[in-house]
């Protein structure tokens, strides 16, 4: 769980931002200064330093571009380090996404980039708060789809309304969650996907919006215009254009567009939180799921299952989230390689490179899978055999995967 | 425009029968404000009601409050602390009132446009896609800080002229916050003497109670009551009111005990 998010200017050391986690006093400036201290101190010695660990925290550094360097604090959890350094990436990311990467890596004046930098703080803060984010897009750098019967319909009306739209790109989030998307969206790189994404559910519950966004890879440069419209609660449908349309003129359309859509749009509605349809028959004793495809960049996500409702509640949603988070984390970069940087390091000391893993507590159960380009990563709870778990888990990734509806 | 509330549009409907009925349609059970709707819906009311639709631009230096004013008026939630916006936000709401020379309800649908200050400076396409076809403008000050206050005149001219058919309204934000209050009561009516522009005031706090309701009926009211003077200037129904001092007897739209 991350606490401290620090920005400094990598020459001279000056603090752009400091993002803590809420609750968290602020860190004095003297200890910040500290910090980014060391970390120059070292450079100025030709040596990167990369990471540390206190008795219960973990501290790392990452400059990028000789433009910014970012600090991260976080509680020790035994993790690889790739994990915070993509929380870095991607804070990195999210400026030059609002910002573009010439403003980012080219600071002339420092005072004014302190005032642009603010519009960031939303996006940003997600990766601060990270326990409270209900995706796990962030953490597997695949984004969040849901699943729905209604998701080959929608895909109709989504193409029309791209075209209308003038652009290829073009998603529809149900929850922050992609239901469909147009064949370019996919295109997007696995950054791009879950920081759009990510970026839409950061901001305050609006009924449109025009907000300049650049790609970080697609396009860093020039900005591109994302607007979302509110079709109903929860469910937005986003464009990526160039200087047309208006948002005006766009609006105008979406009641045309759309309008027939409602019921498939209500109904796709109610898979949420479970995020695949009430129809799916999966293992009773499955309390969680990750599920990635780091071919096409997306991941299904879920801590709802049936049993959820059926009373004998040991672990809540949210407990269920943050042992799934740490479990990856466990997995990633010690046995499993994936699509975060620098996971593909394993240690050494292993012959061979692990395709399944598997963890028992006293209060849940966890298991991970390879099966290329899918990875399967699921919360049990104590009541299932141990012996069984594999079966199990080849089982509920089939499933999920040969549904057309989950679109894996 | 200054001209005297309740004149165009029936102040005290919301409290007859008809006009509970609606407003119930329209505020979240608790009553904590309004109900937000998609762009594919409209409000549970007779489709028979006619609807209005108005562009507003939210105008104002960065932080005196526009997103917040916005959500309030909207039913979006309240934002706790200053964000800064990231482009355009636009917030669709409805209000239904009796427009008296016409002796029926209207369901006015008011689009509030939103726009970061950082990036309508570095984006051109912003502010002109903002003012473009616009019915108004709402011009924001917040009391706790004399500079946006100051800076309204620049901000009307720049934004206005006087042959524009653009509405014109100010809201002092932040009305919660007397004791650090920089702009005095005076600064506010020496304003509305020399602009001939009413000031509305909001306080964008949750407070769950009957006069926070009164104070959203209040300042939905206003708004409507100036929207609608426009459209009857523009048919061609009413004078353009000329602008002289006022007289006595105008009883501006702003009331002291709303504060
Ligand atoms: N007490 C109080 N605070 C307010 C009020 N309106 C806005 N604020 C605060 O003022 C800050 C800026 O508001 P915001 O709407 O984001 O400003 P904008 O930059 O004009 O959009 C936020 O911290 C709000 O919580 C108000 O009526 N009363
Ligand atoms: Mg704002």
């Amino acid at each position: 769980m991350v606490a401290y998010i620090f920005c400094l200017t990598t020459s001279g050391g000056v603090p752009v931002f400091a993002r803590s986690k809420n609750g968290l006093k602020q860190l004095p400036f003297p200890v910040i200064g500290s910090l980014n201290g060391v970390h120059m101190f070292a450079r100025s010695h030709d040596v990167e330093l990369l990471s540390t660990v206190t008795d219960d925290s973990k501290i790392l550094w990452k400059s990028f571009h000789d433009s910014l360097t970012l600090i991260v604090v976080s509680e020790d959890d035994n993790a690889d380090d790739c994990h915070l350094g993509n929380v870095l990436s991607h804070v990195f990311d999210s400026m030059v996404m609002l910002l573009g990467f010439d403003d980012v890596t080219n600071i002339k004046n420092v005072e004014r980039f302190k005032k642009d930098v603010r519009v960031c703080f939303p996006l940003i803060d997600k990766f601060v708060e990270d326990q409270s984010l209900l995706t796990f897009g962030d953490l597997v750098n695949a984004v969040d789809v849901i699943a729905a019967a209604e998701n080959a319909v929608l895909q109709n009306f989504l193409d029309a309304f791209a075209e209308c739209a003038d652009s290829p790109y073009g998603c529809l989030l149900i929850h922050g969650k992609i239901a469909v998307a147009t064949r370019k969206w996919w295109n997007l790189t696995s950054r791009e996907l879950v920081l759009i994404s990510l970026l839409v559910s950061s901001l305050t519950s609006c009924s449109s919006r025009d907000i300049p966004v650049f790609l970080p890879d697609g396009s860093p440069s020039v900005p591109h215009r994302l607007m979302t419209f509110q079709l109903t609660k929860f469910i937005d449908v986003c464009v990526l254009c160039g200087p047309k349309p208006s948002l005006n003129e766009l609006e105008e359309e979406v009641g045309r567009f759309w309008r027939t859509s409602y019921e498939s749009l209500r109904a796709a509605l109610q898979n949420h939180p479970c995020n695949i349809p009430s129809s799916f028959n999966l293992d009773s004793n499955i309390l969680g799921f990750i599920v990635v495809n780091i071919e096409t960049n997306r991941c299904l996500c879920s801590v709802y299952s049936s049993s959820t409702t059926n009373g004998d509640e040991s672990l809540d949603c949210h407990e269920r989230r943050h042992i799934l988070r740490s479990y990856y984390k466990h997995v990633v970069g010690n046995y499993f390689a994936s699509k975060v940087e620098g996971s593909e390091k394993i240690p050494s000391s292993f012959t061979h490179s692990a395709m399944d893993t598997y963890m028992t507590t006293d209060t849940y159960k966890c298991y991970a899978m390879l099966s290329p380009p899918h990875q399967i990563y699921i919360l049990y709870s104590t009541d299932i055999p141990t012996f069984a778990m594999r079966s199990i888990t080849e089982k509920t990734l089939m499933i999920l995967t040969k549904d057309k509806s989950t679109q894996l | 425009m200054m001209f005297a509330s309740g004149k165009l549009i029936q102040a005290d409907w919301h409290t007859t029968a008809e006009g509970r009925d609606m407003l119930s349609c329209l505020f979240t059970r608790n009553k904590q404000g309004l109900r937000t709707f998609g762009l594919l819906e409209r409000p549970p009311l007779s489709a028979h009601i006619e609807e209005v639709h108005y562009k507003i631009f939210v105008s104002g230096k960065s932080g005196v409050g526009k997103t917040c004013t916005v959500a309030k008026l909207s039913g979006h939630d309240i934002p706790k602390s200053h964000i800064e916006t990231a482009g355009i936000q636009t917030s669709t709401c409805y209000w239904p009132a009796k427009v008296l020379d016409m002796n029926k309800v209207m369901l006015f649908r008011l689009q509030f446009w939103d726009a970061g200050e950082a990036a309508s400076k570095k984006f051109d396409h912003i502010m002109s896609a903002c003012t473009d076809r616009v019915d108004a403008i709402l011009f924001l000050f917040s009391i706790t800080d004399k500079v946006s206050f100051d800076e309204l005149h620049q901000q009307i001219s720049r934004l206005t002229s006087s042959g524009d058919n653009i509405t014109k309204l100010v809201i002092a934000t932040k009305c919660d916050q007397h004791a650090l209050g920089e702009v005095t009561r005076k600064d506010i009516r020496d304003f509305e003497k020399t602009w001939k522009i009413p000031i509305l005031k909001v306080k964008n706090i949750l407070d769950n109670n009957q006069s926070d309701t009164n104070d959203t009926v209040y300042t939905m009211n206003a708004l409507c009551e100036h929207l609608w003077q426009r459209d009857l200037i523009l048919a061609g129904k009413l004078n353009k009111p000329i602008l002289l001092p006022d007289s006595e007897t105008t009883k501006t739209i702003t009331s002291e005990e709303f504060i």
